[in-house]
């Protein structure tokens, strides 16, 4: 899952993008609420984290600015305000979600998930496809009930598989939802991660099928 | 013992006096009701002795005096008074009458004591013809008091009367008006008192006196003043709390990074930024215990004699290891003690905000100096570095709390100058900002000689 982290604050940028990345997602950081717009448009984000108090374009605005754009990304807000006031006017903008500073990197993730289930229409917080398992808490692949080794992007790869499992994934798609602006994203690594996770896969009751031209795609072939 | 009703004393202050001309009044009046008694009397003495001395008369040869009830009578006003007379002639031969009776002038009438009875009594003298040298007679008549004094009684009485109810109507007038008069100071009491005031409003007194519209007033400007203070306060707790929060975020966030790396190096990086971040935090905590200290009125005024000198040498060993670590030739230019007065603690935070600021912004390899000098009479403290500077438009902002300069991505609280500027004028003297010779930041505190 791709993340956008927007804070001004650089090291807590810098950190709270670090801790994100620990939990397996991939995590693209501005510090400017003018560069949001581009970041979205660049990058398949999942969810966007947003400070309220940026320099030159505030939190609100870029929040107005999307929602009147007709982008309907979660978005949770972080803010160093937390009057009711401040949070009721967050809402009205059309934030998902809201968290005041200072905030627990535990709970931040919490509502992260919680949003991200309510995208892909999940209520639970496992899925799964055949015997292959992804808990959404622990953030964690488990195959016949073995954990998973995987490197973050192959877990990436899978994990975006997984979300859409039983559809075609692009490999347009699939390379904008794992590659974060530091990395030059290359779609025929895709192609190796995919061999890497077939390997890791074998023996198990499900496969990712290629479909030429068209992308990826995961199913129960059990 | 001091009276403290403003009721009382103003009623004293009508009342009494009052009551003084009310009691020089019935003195007076009573000496004319005394006069006026002794009149009539006089005059009814005179009538009954004229009336006696005319039934003198020579009967058969002989001098015969009867005495006609009348003259008497006219004396019966129902209090009882005995009436005493004597007729003699020239000679002094009593013809009627008691002769131990005293002897009297004509008028006016004396008093004199007879049969133990306070008596006034006159003598009349009245020629009879053919008397020869027994005329004129004398008629002497007395009269006892009773009368006399009911009359005095009556006329003083009612004076006495119309004096008190006087005093007593002014009194209850002067009550009625002041119930009146402070009726504004009661409403005024009632209104600062209400209990659903503690929103610090004006206070609005209806039908309030030219001379309480004063207080009223003054009161307003006062709660003004406490109004606009507590709510700068206020503003300033909440851009504290505000300012606390995101470095709160970030150690909470380097602490949870920590714990879950399990590769050292990079665990070992976490509680290496962590520890920064708590510096910075603490000395973030102490800048906004610094300004609420320097804020008036909440640190008795004090004027140590501080040497800027030795302070500011101190403030610059303590943050040499800070320079050397980012090569920045720090150095202190000085010609000997300058002394100033104020508060010592508070000036030594100030050179240590403004020798911070400018070693945060100055670029490694850079310069910071510190130079002293006594000029005009004033101690002069300049901190010259070789950071970026800041734009001539934004210089006066930039001692208000908080405020940080558009882009600036150093991790500045936005305290330090306004530190520094609450501090310098506090001890009586101004701080400025210019450009260096060679680019920078000159920051130069002026401040009176001790």
């Amino acid at each position: 899952m791709r993340l956008l982290l927007v804070e001004d604050n650089r090291e807590l940028a810098d950190w709270l993008g670090k801790t994100l990345r620990q939990a397996n997602y991939v995590v693209d950081v501005v510090h400017d609420g003018e560069d949001v717009e581009h970041a979205l448009a660049a990058g398949d984000h999942a969810l966007v984290i947003l400070d309220l108090a940026l320099p030159r374009m505030g939190g609100l605005e870029v929040l107005r600015m999307l929602r009147a754009r007709g982008n309907r990304v979660p978005v949770i807000v972080l803010t160093a305000n937390a009057s009711l006031d401040g949070r009721v006017k967050g809402l009205n903008e059309g934030a998902d979600d809201y968290l005041a500073k200072p905030f627990q990197v535990e709970e931040l993730e919490a509502r992260i998930r919680v949003q991200l289930r309510r995208v892909n229409d999940r209520t639970a917080p496992v899925v799964a496809c055949g015997d292959l398992v992804f808990d959404t808490n622990t953030r964690l692949f488990s195959l016949a009930g073995e954990t998973l080794a995987l490197t973050p992007r192959e877990h990436a790869v899978l994990e975006q598989l997984m979300v859409k499992a039983g559809r075609t994934v692009s490999k347009a798609a699939l390379s904008s939802a794992i590659f974060d602006f530091e990395t030059d994203a290359d779609p025929s690594a895709i192609e190796i991660y995919v061999h890497r996770l077939r390997k890791k896969l074998e023996g198990s009751r499900v496969q990712i099928a290629t479909l030429r031209g068209l992308g990826y795609l995961l199913r129960d072939a059990g | 013992m001091p009276v403290k009703s403003l009721r009382l004393q103003l009623l004293a202050w009508v009342v009494l006096p009052l009551a003084g001309l009310a009691t020089i009044n019935l003195w007076t009046s009573h000496r004319s009701a005394l006069a006026t008694a002794d009149l009539v009397t006089d005059r009814m003495l005179v009538g009954s002795a004229r009336a006696i001395a005319e039934q003198v008369a020579i009967v058969d040869g002989v001098l015969d005096a009867t005495v006609p009830p009348a003259a008497i009578e006219m004396f019966d006003t129902g209090d009882r008074d005995s009436v005493y007379y004597r007729v003699e002639t020239a000679g002094g031969r009593l013809l009627t009458g008691y002769p131990d009776l005293p002897e009297a002038p004509t008028r006016p009438s004396m008093e004199a004591v007879y049969r133990d009875h306070r008596l006034r009594l006159l003598t009349f003298s009245h020629a009879v013809i053919g008397a020869g040298t027994d005329s004129p007679i004398s008629v002497t008549v007395g009269v006892t008091l009773a009368g006399h004094d009911a009359m005095v009684r009556h006329l003083w009485v009612s004076a006495f009367a119309q004096q008190l109810a006087l005093v007593a109507i002014a009194g209850v007038f002067v009550l009625l008006g002041l119930r009146r008069g402070l009726a504004p100071l009661i409403r005024l009491r009632d209104a600062v008192r209400s209990p659903n005031r503690s929103d610090l409003d004006p206070i609005e007194v209806a039908g309030a006196q030219s001379e309480i519209r004063p207080l009223v007033d003054a009161l307003n400007v006062y709660m003004e003043r406490v109004r606009a203070q507590m709510a700068a306060q206020r503003r300033f707790i909440a851009n504290a709390a505000h300012q606390l929060r995101t470095p709160l975020a970030l150690m909470s966030t380097q602490a949870s990074y920590a714990l879950r790396e399990s590769a050292a190096d990079q665990r070992q990086e976490a509680l290496v930024a962590l520890q920064a971040s708590s510096g910075r935090l603490a000395r973030l905590a102490e800048q906004l215990l610094t300004l609420s200290r320097a804020e008036p009125g909440s640190r008795r005024p004090r004027a140590d004699r501080v040497d800027l000198t030795e302070a500011a040498r101190h403030v610059l060993e303590t943050q040499a290891p800070a320079a050397v670590a980012r090569s920045i030739d720090l150095g202190l230019d000085e010609t000997g003690p300058v002394a100033v007065a104020g508060d010592g603690t508070m000036l030594r935070e100030m050179i240590v905000n403004l020798v911070d600021n400018a070693l945060r912004y100055t670029p490694a390899g850079g310069a910071v100096t510190v130079r002293l000098a006594r000029v005009d009479g004033e101690a002069v403290l300049t901190v010259a570095d070789d950071g970026p500077g800041i734009p001539v438009d934004e210089r006066e902002h930039v001692f208000e709390r908080f405020y940080r300069l558009a882009g600036s991505t150093e991790d500045g609280s936005g305290l330090g100058l306004s530190i520094v500027r609450e501090v310098v004028e506090n001890a009586g003297g101004r701080v400025t900002l210019a450009d260096g010779a060679a680019g920078g930041l000159v920051v130069e505190v002026r401040l009176p000689l001790a």
